[in-house]
């Protein structure tokens, strides 16, 4: 698998650019990706979403659907994809750590 | 026969890796031979032995114009490396070769039938790779992500894992959506003898929710009687017919059918998807023995086709230009509305710039036939193998490329970073919601 550096850490990546393993996320990680995906900061807004889904990927083992995302962080669907400009399966479980979602995606 | 050069990057692929050092070649020779003596008669007879290896198939094929002309991405090659020596050996390979056969029909070939259009004797080349896929399946040789969504369809009926009541959830949360641009738009649920029942493909509910704002919406202003199904067989999709699993193919296909014929509806409209089509209008109807669907399929393209063309849905302002389009190959190439696809274009946009080669003939996406659903493990060479798709879309100078299918979305979008085009990727649905006018008695009323 392919490795990208950031920041004098060196993380393995799936041809998506999707980390190795969820284990191994870290807030470097997440500037990696910011850089990636073209979002100019990482607000509170970014890091609430983050959140969710890395506590619901715990629990559940896969990526939430679109409604309980937005239902959990209040922000309507819109809002999520002018956080996230490749949207929640793409640009937003990336920067969480969590696997690509399989599929049609 | 001179063995083919073949040069690939490693790629790992647990299932398939698993799959190898678990088969014996016991298995392999029972399961290739039961599939070509009871499933596949003298059609696959007749493609093998008709084609006279002239290899004019190469030509059309994205993968081989892509990679340099590289014979071993031909679709010739496809076959020879694959069913011609599983006839040839009547089943005696090894695991490795079943391994390669998964690669080659699963991850290098779309099953988009650009190939057949350009034989002299129109072989369907892509349904030789199916068998092959087939003889994958049975023997589990299929990559980890394609099985996965198989898995899920097998478990919930639908392809991402989504549960009854995040269905429901989400579709009444879009018909909220919805209202907001005409207050009395519905989604009526479960309702038994409409006219339409709707049905989608799992992204949508998943993660790309707001197509079902944007329909909610487009069916108020047309003023038409619809519904949705509350139950399982909303998801129209089916990924268990491109790893080769029939059998689930066709608990899928029948469970969305009988859900439209439960609720006693006229015809069941598609969202923009062409897999789904094939699987719901001939796949699947085929492998179950039925003549045609017992309710007629309407893909999205003919259904907006109908709504523009007869007034009930009027343009009031159209889409800036230039803007060019995407024909997927199972309701183009293998469906025949490429016509109706332009007239719609040119209906919503201001300045449609049409591809070359365009319609029937255009190019595969490359994502189409599960090649994308394959995961990322491939996707490097998934993209690489279609350069062409970039320069063809390069050459219209569009800002925005129209999708009518999620597989063509998706696989552009990728298209579209790897290459850096710089262009948007849009749903049809999603020109048409902006371009639309609603009418002033449904707009909403200003406090």
């Amino acid at each position: 698998m392919p490795e990208v550096e950031f920041n004098g850490k060196t993380f393995t990546v799936d041809e998506d650019g999707f980390i190795d393993n969820y284990e191994n996320w870290t807030e470097d990680w997440v500037q990696h990706v910011k850089k990636e995906e073209g979002i100019d900061e990482v607000n509170d807004e970014h890091k609430k979403v983050i959140t969710m889904l890395r506590e619901y990927y715990e629990k559940n083992g896969i990526a939430p659907m679109v409604r309980v995302l937005s239902k959990v962080t209040g922000f309507k669907l819109k809002h999520i994809y002018e956080l996230f400009p490749s949207g929640p399966g793409k640009g937003a479980c990336k920067m969480a750590g969590l696997p690509k979602p399989t599929g049609c995606v | 026969m001179k063995p083919t050069i073949v040069k690939r990057e490693p790629v790992v692929d647990e299932a398939l890796d698993q799959c190898e050092a678990r088969l014996t070649e016991e298995q392999i020779e029972k399961v290739v031979n039961e599939v070509i003596d009871k499933e596949t008669g003298g059609r696959l007879w007749t493609y093998v032995n008709t084609c006279i290896h002239c290899g004019l198939c190469a030509e059309a094929c994205h993968w081989f114009l892509s990679n340099d002309r590289d014979v071993s991405y031909a679709p010739v090659t496809k076959v020879k490396d694959t069913i011609w020596v599983l006839l040839e050996k009547k089943g005696k390979v090894d695991g490795a070769f079943i391994k390669r056969c998964s690669e080659i029909a699963h991850t290098e070939c779309n099953l988009c039938r650009r190939c057949g259009m350009y034989c002299p004797f129109g072989i369907d080349i892509a349904y030789m790779l199916l068998v092959v896929r087939r003889i994958c399946a049975k023997l589990g040789m299929v990559p980890l992500y394609l099985q996965d969504t198989v898995h899920s369809h097998a478990a919930t009926m639908n392809q991402m894992w989504v549960k009854p009541d995040e269905w429901i959830d989400t579709l009444q949360w879009q018909e909220e959506e919805g209202q907001g641009f005409v207050p009395s738009a519905r989604l009526p649920l479960e309702k038994e003898g409409a006219d339409i029942m709707y049905s989608v493909i799992g992204p949508e509910p998943k993660f790309l929710a707001q197509l079902l704002g944007n329909i909610t919406v487009i069916m108020k202003v047309a003023g038409l009687d619809w519904t949705m199904p509350a139950t399982a067989g909303w998801d129209n999709s089916n990924m268990a017919m491109y790893s080769g699993d029939f059998e689930i193919m066709a608990r899928v296909e029948r469970l969305h059918h009988e859900t439209a014929q439960r609720l006693k509806v006229k015809r069941i409209v598609m969202g923009e998807c062409g897999h789904a089509f094939r699987g719901a209008e001939y796949d699947g109807p085929t492998w179950m023995g039925w003549m045609k669907p017992p309710i007629p399929i309407v893909h999205a393209i003919s259904f907006y086709y109908d709504l523009i063309k007869s007034g009930k849905i009027k343009i009031a302002k159209k889409a800036k230009g230039p803007i060019t389009v995407q024909d997927p190959c199972n309701v183009v190439r293998n469906g025949g509305l490429g016509d109706k696809l332009r007239y719609i274009m040119n209906a919503v946009c201001e300045d449609f710039v049409d591809v070359t080669p365009n319609n029937r003939y255009n190019y595969c996406c490359n994502a189409g036939g599960g090649v994308i659903n394959v995961g990322p493990p491939w996707k490097k060479k998934r993209v690489q193998g279609n350069r062409i798709k970039a320069e063809q879309f390069k050459r219209t100078g569009a800002h925005t490329i129209v999708t009518p299918c999620h597989n063509c979305h998706s696989g552009i979008e990728d298209i579209v970073d790897f290459y850096k085009l710089g262009m948007h990727v849009k749903f049809f649905s999603d020109i048409l919601i902006e371009a639309m006018e609603i009418p002033e008695h449904l707009k909403p009323k200003e406090e």
